[in-house]
């Protein structure tokens, strides 16, 4: 039963489970694309954050670029008045970490620097002619612009702790002689700037890297530029690089990646500077040694949680329909069953119904059987009613008016003659209460012994029983033919006596004038029930007047030839006592053929 | 008085015995013949029909007999009576009170009448009357 239930379950669940996956599929699909178009827009969002930022760096660089310095610029002491009224410009520069002048030979002649994160400071002279930020500054030629790639700074050779992202924009600078001096050398504090850019505007974690995927900064690591502080030998847990993730090149892409959906910007200041022309008096050319690239990352954690819904939705909705579902096959299934149930009765009750008809036909043909077996009962029952009103009231009324005479007599002589005749008629009575019990005999006869008699055995039997036959005195053959069937059940009694009848009836109504005499009994099969046929070439009987007598008692047809009218009476009672019945077909001079059908 | 003519159909030898002797009583004027079954009395009608020589103005027929029953000779009767110069009257005289003998009796218009033996004097007598028109 339950193996057929979770079979119809199965049958009915696994398409809803296909849909609900299917959907589940494009609705992941349609959300994650939203995701992305949202990190997309952070992403550029970023980029034009970042793109500001690095514009006013430019723009702050290039203020000090176009400044015309005096001769023999000596910030220091002769020009200290003509740099104090810059200092204050200084001053007011949050981001300035470090500002300075340097001459041609990189040697620095003028340094101001901020002082444990506070106020700016005067700082002690440094020869920087090695840095390659120094070297790329001196090659520049007016209008030009270097910013070199974020890193941590270094003062005398060592980072400086704690760690501090800078960008240093670099500007020659020139007198009022329009000679080339040196020049200015501005170190940027980046912590703000990229503090601000960790600030999570979309749901997704946000790195900032350059080229090469070195991860600049991210709100996902605790140091920025951890890269260069793993360099310096100080090893670090996390990793500080995007290389793992399958990008060779840094384009605008996205791409998942290990559950993660990435979003790719590529940061090209050069490029994107162009679009920026307007706000300067001049446009700076711009040299800067690295691409930065924007990524935003989607975590599958976060991802996980924002499909959370979607999957408790897709787990209820199936949660559900399990339950609706088995509940529905459970009744199919009984449904099914009470039906099988019900075919399963009403095959039974067809087949009640059937016995039951087959027993009433066998009740019908017992009824009929009873039936006949009455009517022959009847019949008898009339033959007997008739036997008496006629033949025994006969005599006794014949008895009355004797006595009736023998009252009025006085003449003795004519009372003696009378008394003969009283004796005649007590014979008969006599007679006929002998054959009258003779029938009664058979009537009565509840349980007639009935046994299976082969009948030619018997006729053969009952042939020996006549002595002038056997002697060959009467010109009588007895003839049998039992080819289609032997052997009928009746009681063995009667049918000797029938046979006996039979036998000696054809010997009695022989046809003397015919050369040769026979009486054929013959056994045949009529409808599917045994018939014996008796059949001679004796003298025959006028059916037509006699056709109604020829089995009633005390009834002869032939005047010269002796005989009491008793022989196929009894032959008729015997047979219909065990429900066989006997007809007559005949015709004078021809024969007489008796027909039994058993 | 005519001389009256009677005809005894039965098998029973006594039953002709005593009618014989009471027909003789009423009256020694009537001639009686008897026959013990329907055969040998049609035989004789019809022999007697054929040479022209007299036929029996009554017969009393009995039911129950060898040969040939009352019925059966009623059968005959009814072939034979086209050629009969006069009428005869038969009465069935049956030893049977049997409903159904009595209403196989009435579909035979060759009866004149039934009787229920024992036929007394009284019933012979009221044949007679009745078929001789004379009081006996």
């Amino acid at each position: 039963m339950w193996k057929k239930v979770l079979k119809i379950f199965a049958i009915l669940y696994f398409p809803i489970l296909l849909l609900t996956f299917v959907l589940i599929f494009y609705q992941k699909e349609e959300q994650l694309s939203g995701l992305v178009q949202v990190e997309e827009r952070g992403a550029a969002y970023k980029k034009n954050y970042l793109l500001d930022l690095y514009t006013s760096l430019v723009f702050s660089t290039q203020y000090w670029s176009e400044i015309d310095y005096p001769v023999a610029f000596d910030p220091m002491r002769d020009h200290s008045g003509f740099i104090d009224s810059y200092i204050e410009i200084i001053n007011g520069f949050q981001d300035y970490d470090q500002f300075r002048f340097l001459d041609l030979k990189g040697k620095e002649f003028f340094r101001y620097q901020r002082e444990d994160d506070k106020n700016m400071v005067f700082g002690p002279l440094q020869n920087k002619e090695n840095r390659s930020y120094v070297q790329s500054g001196l090659a520049l030629k007016r209008g030009e612009i270097f910013l070199s790639a974020i890193d941590l700074n270094r003062e005398n050779g060592v980072l400086e702790t704690p760690y501090k992202p800078v960008v240093r924009g670099v500007a020659p600078i020139f007198n009022t002689l329009n000679e080339k001096i040196g020049i200015v050398v501005i170190n940027y504090r980046m912590s703000r700037i990229l503090n601000q850019l960790k600030a999570q505007i979309t749901n997704g974690n946000f790195y900032l890297t350059d080229a090469n995927f070195n991860i600049i900064t991210s709100n996902t690591r605790p140091y920025d530029l951890g890269y260069e502080i793993q360099k310096s030998g100080k090893a670090l847990l996390e990793n500080y690089s995007l290389t793992h993730l399958p990008l060779k090149k840094a384009i605008d892409t996205n791409f998942v990646d290990q559950g993660s959906v990435y979003t790719f910007k590529v940061f090209d200041f050069k490029k994107d500077f162009i679009s920026k022309e307007g706000i300067f008096s001049t446009i700076p050319i711009i040299i800067t040694p690295t691409d930065w690239v924007i990524v935003q990352e989607i975590s599958p954690e976060f991802l996980g949680t924002w499909f959370l819904p979607l999957y408790k939705d897709f787990l209820i909705f199936n949660f559900f329909a399990v339950i609706v579902l088995l509940i529905l096959s459970y009744y199919i299934i009984k449904s099914r069953q009470q039906q099988e149930q019900f075919y399963v009765a009403l095959e039974a009750k067809n087949k009640a119904l059937l016995g039951s008809k087959a027993q009433l036909e066998k009740n019908n043909y017992q009824i009929q059987d009873i039936n006949k077996s009455l009517s022959i009962k009847n019949d008898q029952l009339k033959e007997f009613n008739y036997l008496v009103s006629h033949n025994l009231r006969s005599p006794v009324t014949s008895l009355s008016v004797i006595i009736d005479m023998l009252k009025e007599e006085k003449e003795p002589d004519k009372i003696k003659a009378l008394l003969p005749k009283m004796a005649t008629v007590s014979n008969s009575i006599y007679e006929l209460t002998e054959d009258i019990r003779a029938y009664m005999a058979i009537l009565d006869q509840n349980e007639i012994k009935v046994e299976f008699l082969n009948v030619s055995k018997l006729i053969a039997l009952v042939k020996n029983e006549f002595s002038d036959l056997m002697l060959g005195e009467q010109n009588l053959k007895v003839l049998v033919d039992f080819k289609e069937w032997e052997a009928v059940s009746f009681s063995k009694l009667y049918l000797k006596s029938i046979l006996q009848n039979f036998i000696s009836n054809a010997i009695k109504y022989r046809d003397t004038e015919k050369s040769e005499s026979y009486v054929l009994f013959e056994g045949k099969i009529e409808n599917g029930s045994k018939v014996l046929y008796v059949r001679d070439n004796g003298v025959g009987i006028n059916l037509e007047r006699h056709g109604a007598n020829v089995f009633k008692l005390y009834k002869r047809f032939h005047r010269n030839i002796s005989g009491k009218g008793v022989g196929l009476f009894l032959v008729k009672s015997q047979l219909e006592a065990l429900n066989a019945q006997i007809s007559v077909d005949s015709k004078e001079g021809l024969g007489t053929s008796f027909k039994i059908n058993f | 008085m005519k001389k009256g003519n009677i005809l005894l159909v039965d098998d029973d030898e006594i039953y002709l015995y005593l009618v014989k002797k009471i027909l003789s009583k009423i009256s020694e004027r009537i001639a009686i013949s008897s026959f013990t079954d329907g055969e040998q009395a049609i035989n004789f009608i019809t022999n007697q029909t054929e040479v022209h020589q007299e036929v029996p103005e009554v017969i009393l027929l009995d039911v129950n007999m060898p040969f040939l029953d009352g019925w059966g000779f009623l059968v005959e009767f009814k072939k034979l009576k086209p050629k009969l110069e006069k009428s005869i009257r038969i009465y069935l005289v049956t030893s049977s009170a049997l409903p159904s003998d009595k209403q196989k009796a009435k579909e035979f218009q060759e009866l004149t009448g039934y009787f229920v033996k024992p036929i007394t004097e009284d019933n012979l007598k009221n044949i007679l009357t009745e078929v001789y028109e004379t009081n006996f």
